[in-house]
């Protein structure tokens, strides 16, 4: 499900904004630690799963405004320069204002231990992931579909210039979908903490699956997104019970599977 | 004087001469092959503060020579680190080299040594230095493999008795394999069971489904063989799963400091560490070592700056008792040295180039007994079996 929601965050990014988005690993780790930051100094977890996501989608915002706004012209070399070197900025920042050492972060008290669930046994805590972030791709999901905005940015995927030409802003447009996908990079990213720890490196590994589950749903395309990261995670689950050494390299294997039978993806109409 | 005999002179001079040139500073080039990028970027400076600190102990002397340290950042990559270590060896002269931290990397350098005939120093989880790829430029500062599991295992079932079923969770490469193997070969001696074995890919971040395997086979313990942020996603997942601190944890080969750091009070709680060094560990060089390393970064040390030092210091031992600074006459002096440091008792095997020395069992204690931030945990145990010789790999360690 985290995969779902990191894919669908690049995925509205690469589609609305037509660019490679390299630094959606650092927006990930960022959120991570703008969580572990505010947990510090107000003590609540909740707070902090509130503010930090927020924190991240005005960083995202800046990024859009200050970056990215200038290079719409400049062509696919120039974008996926510019991200790349910014993930490596924010990466190194990360070191040099928390450090190069990794940290835990516990989940709430309520959540920590695991349940029975019968055939199996599982951590609250990831389940309350799981309903999470499932909650958070309806409620995206609802906003692209059932809102007039959404519907825009939709159509923003389809044919910019006419939304354009329609009088729209489209600038304005770019910069909110850019803060929406630093929003859901921000959110997975601190939903993880307490799961995965924090450490620089974090992002990196999480940007590699966002760019699997963007290529096997369809670039661009939301539904895709969504389904390529059930998928994948479901994929990872089932060979991991059976074959556990082949688990990560799963992921891979169904994507290349995947491009080879529809090399558009799974959704994709490119 | 004859013709003959001046031309001598000049052929003598003619050749001597750069040779003078060259050895003039009189200077014996240390070079410490420490990363300062790649996987371990964090583990490279603390290596250096090490080294540096066991070589200005000695005012950067050895035998009234100048010690000239230097130091190259192998990014933690083959190709880097042996090109970085050939560049230091054929253009600073570096005859004698310690590092990198990572043994797949050691094990290219170790080759680059026996090729240059460099004295090389090396501390980490491969078996091969001291066993199938051993030589004689290369030595292995890190416990035997079968040393830390002997260690652990004994020491493990002394406190718990009753803790027959073992769940193992295993790094997919060699040093993996090594301490596995020897842990079900120790574990014999107590009549283990073990319930499961699960591999898993060095780099292993998401651990939910190994620990889910481990969880179902409801052992009594689950003990990891892996290190660094492999160790510390696991016993993260191994936490939230809620097996710990109802099902103890052993980490069999953890570099301590630098791991238990990482993780929470609640997360070490019921953990069992077997580790290469600790540092309340009761010899007066560590305590002096400690001593002076909290003053000068504040924390106490930990495996990295710590077995940088502990190789430095054994190698100066060697040109102490070689009283030569020439890399072959060292060598020969290391081979069956006997030195009482870092450690306690440390003897390295001439016939395999293996450090002999102790391995530290740790008990981690709870929050409540923690003096300060890094006092993590006790030392309830150290262990020195040697590898017995029907295992040894390393059958004929050859000439220089």
């Amino acid at each position: 499900m985290l995969y779902a929601l990191m894919g669908l965050g690049l995925s509205l990014i690469t589609g609305v904004l037509n660019i490679p988005n390299f630094a959606h690993g650092a927006l990930f780790a960022i959120g991570a630690y703008f969580l572990v930051t505010v947990v510090g100094f107000l003590g609540n977890f909740w707070l902090g799963l509130l503010i930090a996501p927020i924190g991240v989608a005005l960083l995202g915002l800046l990024i859009e405004f200050a970056g990215i706004r200038r290079l719409y012209a400049a062509g696919h070399d120039y974008q996926l320069l510019f991200t790349f070197g910014l993930a490596l900025i924010l990466n190194e920042l990360i070191i040099v204002i928390w450090g190069p050492v990794g940290i835990s972060h516990l989940p709430p008290t309520i959540l920590r231990g695991g349940v029975d669930l019968g055939f199996t046994f599982y951590p609250k805590y990831r389940l309350f992931v799981m309903a999470m972030a499932g909650l958070l791709v309806v409620a995206t999901w609802l906003f692209l579909e059932k809102t007039r905005y959404g519907a825009i940015m939709r159509a923003g995927i389809e044919n910019k210039e006419m939304v354009s030409l329609l009088g729209i802003d489209i600038h304005k447009l770019f910069t909110v979908a850019f803060a929406l996908g630093a929003y859901l990079a921000g959110i997975a990213g601190a939903l993880t903490a307490p799961i995965r720890g924090l450490s620089p490196g974090m992002g990196i590994d999480m940007l590699g699956i966002a760019f699997v589950v963007v290529a096997l749903g369809g670039l661009g395309n939301l539904l895709g997104a969504i389904a390529a990261g059930l998928i994948i995670g479901i994929a990872q689950a089932v060979v991991a019970a059976y074959w556990t050494e082949a688990s990560t390299a799963v992921i891979f294997a169904v994507m290349a599977a995947v491009l080879l039978v529809r090399p558009q993806g799974l959704f994709g109409i490119r | 004087m004859k013709r003959r005999e001046i031309l001598k002179i000049g052929a003598a001079a003619a050749l001597g001469f750069p040779a003078i040139v060259r050895a003039q500073p009189k200077e014996v080039v240390m070079l410490g092959l420490w990363d300062q990028t790649g996987a371990f970027a964090d583990v490279g400076p603390l290596n250096d503060r090490g080294m540096r600190m066991a070589l200005e102990e000695r005012g950067m002397k050895i035998l009234g020579q100048p010690i000239k340290y230097i130091t190259r950042d192998g990014a933690t990559q083959a190709g880097t680190s042996t090109r970085r270590a050939e560049e230091a060896i054929d253009g600073e002269g570096a005859r004698f080299m310690i590092g990198p931290w990572s043994s797949g990397v050691a094990l290219a350098v170790s080759e680059v040594a026996k090729r240059k005939k460099v004295l090389h120093f090396f501390s980490g989880g491969t078996e091969d230095i001291s066993g199938a790829r051993c030589h004689r430029y290369s030595f292995q500062w890190a416990a035997s493999p079968y040393t830390a599991a002997k260690t652990v295992v004994d020491n493990f079932m002394k406190a718990n008795p009753k803790a027959k079923r073992w769940h193992l969770l295993v790094a997919d490469y060699a040093f993996g394999w090594s301490v596995e193997k020897y842990i079900k070969e120790v574990g014999k001696t107590h009549g283990l069971e073990f319930v499961g074995a699960d591999r898993h890919p060095l780099g292993e971040r998401e651990f939910s489904n190994y620990v889910q395997k481990a969880a179902a086979n409801k052992p009594d313990v689950v003990a990891m063989i892996n290190f660094g942020g492999d160790a510390v996603a696991g016993a993260r997942e191994i936490f939230n799963f809620g097996l710990t601190p109802k099902v103890p944890l052993i980490m069999s080969w953890s570099s301590g400091v630098e791991e238990l750091i990482q993780l929470s009070p609640e997360i070490r709680e019921n953990m069992w560490v077997g580790t290469n060094f600790y540092y309340t560990a009761d010899t007066p060089v560590a305590k002096e070592f400690v001593k002076n390393y909290r003053a000068k970064y504040g924390t106490p040390p930990g495996y990295a700056p710590s077995a940088a030092y502990s190789m430095t210091r054994l190698m100066l031992a060697g040109f102490d008792k070689a009283k030569s600074t020439n890399e072959q006459d060292v060598i020969k002096a290391l081979e069956g040295i006997d030195v009482n440091d870092l450690l306690g008792k440390m003897h390295v095997d001439a016939a395999t180039h293996q450090t002999l020395r102790p391995y530290f069992f740790l008990r981690c204690k709870p929050k409540a007994q923690m003096k300060e931030e890094l006092d993590f945990a006790t030392v309830i145990a150290t262990g020195d079996t040697p590898l017995p010789k029907e295992y040894a790999a390393c059958k004929d360690i050859g000439s220089f």
